[in-house]
């Protein structure tokens, strides 16, 4: 029982990480209608720059988050501006491409500037706390509080302010929406630079949880299972979907042998997709003829 | 010259080829692939075995996503399942290589059923998805069924030959890729003139449209799923007999990806396309390290120690480039320097 207690913890903490990931991927997709494949590429980059900032002006850790939050935003507009804008109109499969394209560059940029060894990632306390009879790490807990914290926001953005509602109209009805007077160029822009503001966030806590090493864009790749679990379109699904995953990955290493949490999320997206094709949160497309 | 295309029979339309003048070009390019060895060095001809085996990659893939319209990212899936067939089969149970090339290509086909099914209810961007899961799956299992596979420690292949040639040697594995690269590409080109083919490009440009004209969607997009894999299976095992030790780090992610770019780069949906972006892009890293090696030491001391950064990066400004600014990509260029020539001076 303890040990189940364990393995669920843990698989909470890490599934926190793929939450932050995956609301990130299902911001953008419901804003714009395609999949960033270069989230995970962000959360890289920015984990980069925040541990440069934070070596380089011995920053704690919340000045930290101010700090590379804002820097994530206008990264994420600048990308944005320079990579999806031009794209406006093309076919979908053409902008998830140059995000394919994106996430390769900046993978490679960035391990060409700081190089291929990883880095202990500074700034956070690391004695050990105990909820219960159970350790955690404070990075842990922050993780966790900064899910919560972000999916609070989220459904707050969203059904509350006017800027939120009218993403959500720009997702029902590109063409509506513009109608309305609603900037849909604007709003874009807007979900990517929030987006990446949370894979600032993600990539901190990550790095902090673990190693910040050039293999950290992975994590993207593996926060899939979870935005489908969710369902692309739902924010707030996403993050519950990186829970879900995140103890599933850790019940199959735990009780069904060493090696299977890599793969334990892509099964389980597969078996998802076959019974729901749409996610278990994300809204059933109807096509009429 | 010809001034465009005058089709004036449903049969001029389904023709492998329209013109005798593409006839006479295209024996050229092969009497000089041919002639190729004579006067090659052994680096080159490697170089052009990979640009081959590429193109029987690209070739496939082009089937699935650029003729029936089902996104994968899966690619390196089947290679690795192909490599690995023909190398297990060759190095641990000694089939002969006419057995083995076959096995690869037909377990691939079947194994591909196993994606193919779940992808009869999904589109878009939910299938790229899950044959991205299904590539990360398949490398796993490879590494822990340690028994079969050997994990980690790969496999190494032993010598082999074909018709008393030794394939390890650059020269005979030219001309024995050469011969499967054409095989494909007339696979590939029949089958687009056939009802199959057509059946697939209704399914891309439409596929509810293409179910009310009585295409059976199942049938067809599981076909195309499987001769797709077919073919890339037979790359992989191609893969494999050139690269000579298969393990899983030569089939990451990065390798779907660049198989997409290939066809993309060419110009989807297009086999001439496929076989352009698939030249293009295997001997692009190679242009690279020329370029970097005329500015020098220290461009050159970079270049070796971020080859795969600096390759990386190469294939992602590819990508977005030619996606922004042309979007049908290298057959687009080839056609509209076509339209140039004829047209000019005037602009259409």
């Amino acid at each position: 029982m303890e040990f189940f207690v364990l393995l669920v913890a843990t698989g909470l903490v890490s599934g926190a990480a793929y939450g932050m990931i995956a609301m990130g991927f299902a911001l953008i997709y419901k804003a714009t209608g395609v999949v960033n494949f270069a989230q995970g590429e962000l959360v890289m980059l920015t984990a980069y720059i925040a541990f440069s900032i934070a070596t380089s002006f011995e920053l704690s850790f919340f000045p930290l988050l101010l700090v590379t939050i804002p820097i994530a935003m206008v990264i994420g507009l600048l990308l944005e501006r320079i990579f999806i804008r031009p794209m406006l109109g093309e076919p979908v499969f053409a902008i998830v491409m140059v995000t394919i394209g994106l996430a390769v560059i900046i993978r490679g940029v960035t391990i060409m500037i700081w190089g291929p060894d990883p880095f202990e990632f500074p700034g956070l306390p690391t004695t050990v706390i105990y909820l219960g009879s159970l350790p955690f790490y404070p990075a842990q807990l922050y993780a966790l509080g900064a899910l919560a914290v972000l999916v609070l926001a989220a459904w707050a953005f969203l059904n509350r302010s006017r800027v939120g509602i009218a993403m959500r109209a720009v997702a029902a009805n590109e063409k509506a929406a513009l109608l309305m007077g609603i900037g849909v160029p604007r709003i874009h822009a807007l979900a990517w630079s929030l987006s990446s503001a949370i894979a600032a966030v993600a990539g901190i806590l990550f790095a902090a949880n673990f190693k910040l090493g050039p293999d950290l864009w992975f994590q993207g790749l593996k926060s899939f299972p979870a935005v489908i679990l969710g369902g692309l379109d739902s924010v707030i699904g996403a993050a519950i979907g990186g829970l879900v995953i995140g103890v599933i990955e850790n019940m199959a290493q735990g009780y069904l042998g060493q090696g299977l949490r890599e793969i334990a999320g892509f099964v389980v997206i597969v078996l998802v997709l076959m019974i729901r094709p749409y996610g278990l949160f994300g809204e059933r497309e109807i096509e009429r003829v | 010259m010809r001034t465009g295309h005058f089709k004036e029979s449903y049969a001029s339309l389904v023709a492998l080829n329209d013109s005798h003048v593409v006839w006479a070009w295209t024996a050229v390019l092969l009497a000089g692939l041919l002639a190729l060895p004579l006067f090659a060095g052994n680096y080159p001809l490697s170089l052009a075995s990979a640009a081959l085996i590429a193109v029987v990659g690209a070739v496939g893939l082009n089937l699935l996503t650029g003729t029936t319209g089902l996104i994968s990212i899966g690619q390196s899936g089947f290679l690795a399942i192909g490599a690995y067939t023909n190398g297990l089969l060759l190095a641990d149970y000694d089939w002969p290589l006419w057995a083995t090339m076959p096995a690869a290509g037909i377990l691939s086909a079947l194994i591909s059923l196993l994606v193919g099914i779940p992808s009869l209810r999904l589109k878009g961007l939910y299938l790229a998805i899950t044959t991205l899961a299904f590539a990360f799956i398949v490398t796993h299992i490879i590494l822990y069924a340690e028994d079969i596979t050997h994990g980690p420690n790969g496999v190494f292949l032993p010598k082999v030959t074909a018709f008393g040639f030794d394939l390890s040697r650059d020269r005979p594995f030219f001309y024995f890729t050469l011969a499967f690269t054409i095989l494909a590409i007339l696979l590939a080109l029949n089958l687009s003139r056939t009802r199959i083919g057509r059946a697939w490009m209704a399914i891309r440009d439409h596929d509810i449209a293409a179910r009310v004209m009585g295409i059976d969607l199942v049938r067809y997009k599981l076909l195309a799923f499987m001769i797709s894999s077919f073919i890339v299976g037979i790359a992989g095992a191609l893969m494999s007999l050139q690269i000579r030790f298969v393990n899983t780090d030569v089939f990451g992610l990065i390798l779907s990806i660049e198989a997409l770019a290939m066809i993309i780069l060419g110009g989807l949906g297009s086999i001439a396309g496929a076989v352009l972006g698939a030249v293009f892009l295997s001997l692009l890293p190679e242009v690279i390290r020329l370029a970097f090696e005329t500015f020098g030491d220290p461009s050159s001391t970079t270049y070796t120690t971020y080859v795969y950064e600096i390759r990386g990066i190469a294939y992602g400004v590819v990508i977005v480039a030619f996606l922004r600014f042309k979007p049908e990509g290298l057959i687009g260029l080839w056609r509209d320097a076509k339209r140039y020539w004829t047209n000019w001076p005037l602009a259409y």
